[in-house]
């Protein structure tokens, strides 16, 4: 016997909904890949600009490409499953790296403490912004980022790179795993 | 009136279906990720994907990734054709809805 219009339409639905879920799955995915890869980056720059304070800059000019390079190659192998992942990715990245020299010249002068907070806000402000539009443990990750950012600024000043290194790579490399598992 | 696929339409082979449709041609996706899509246990999703793979509307491909045993699932081109012809049998079933008139009853009729 035929399905009455009630249940195709119900079908349809479900098709629908499975639709969704599959795709924030995928998304899923490859955003857990970079914020593992992203994690991994942020320990080592914040560690070795703990421990070589006057390299600042330097470390991050070899760290940040180096990871630019990686997080390329990690989009394009979710290129197939996402289409214009690459594309979109290096526009992100060059926004917020845009965004951390502006800020700086904006702001000059400012303390390594203060210039390494822009970056890291920025992105927790993106994740919130797109856990509201699209998928909700965005809105999570951008919320748990912003707050250990302050907290670390404000009450951890004396061991901000080691907070840094530790809390907010390591909150990356959780949240990566998190992802993970939808 | 067009009847869509039986094996098809049972709400979790519908899903199994609807996710791996959302896959590209030989693309397979792992056995717990789809059992996380489609949200169920691991007991029936493998019940549901034998009978889809019996259909052979799914390939089913068991390997090792390093040490880990992973199975890993494919919308075969079968499958494909079967899930189309049951979404489009879905659209009939609605669109013929919206185009039947309303029949009127003998006692409307008869009050004339």
């Amino acid at each position: 016997m035929p399905p009455s219009v009630e249940e195709a339409a119900r079908a349809l639905r479900e098709i629908d909904a499975i639709k969704a879920r599959a795709a924030g799955f995928q998304d899923y995915r490859a955003e857990s890949d970079q914020l593992l890869l992203w994690g991994l980056a942020h320990a080592v720059g914040f560690a070795l600009s703990g421990f070589f304070p006057a390299f600042i800059l330097l470390i991050w000019l070899i760290v940040v490409p180096l990871s630019m390079g990686a997080g390329m190659l990690l989009a394009r192998r979710a290129a197939s499953e996402i289409p214009g992942i690459s594309w979109r990715y290096l526009v992100l990245i060059g926004a917020i790296f845009t965004f951390m020299v502006l800020i700086h010249v904006v702001m000059w002068p400012l303390t390594p403490e203060q210039g390494s907070m822009v970056a890291p806000l920025f992105v927790s402000a993106l994740y919130v912004m797109r856990g509201v539009q699209m998928r909700p443990r965005y809105l999570f990750i951008g919320g748990w980022l912003a707050v250990l950012l302050m907290t670390g600024f404000v009450f951890f000043q004396p061991v901000f790179w080691w907070w840094m290194t530790t809390v907010y790579g390591g909150s990356f490399i959780a949240f990566g795993i998190w992802l993970r598992r939808l | 009136m067009q009847t869509p696929n039986e094996i098809i339409h049972q709400p979790i082979r519908l899903k199994i279906m609807a996710a791996l449709n959302t896959l590209g041609a030989n693309q397979w996706l792992e056995f717990v990720s789809l059992k996380s899509i489609v949200d169920t246990t691991d007991g029936n999703l493998g019940a549901h994907l034998n009978t889809l793979e019996s259909a052979q509307y799914v390939l089913i491909k068991k390997d090792f990734a390093g040490k880990k045993p992973r199975t890993r699932v494919c919308l075969s081109a079968k499958g494909r054709e079967a899930f189309a012809g049951y979404i489009a049998a879905l659209h009939a079933i609605l669109a013929l809805e919206t185009l039947e008139p309303d029949v009127p009853t003998t006692s409307t009729h008869n009050n004339r």
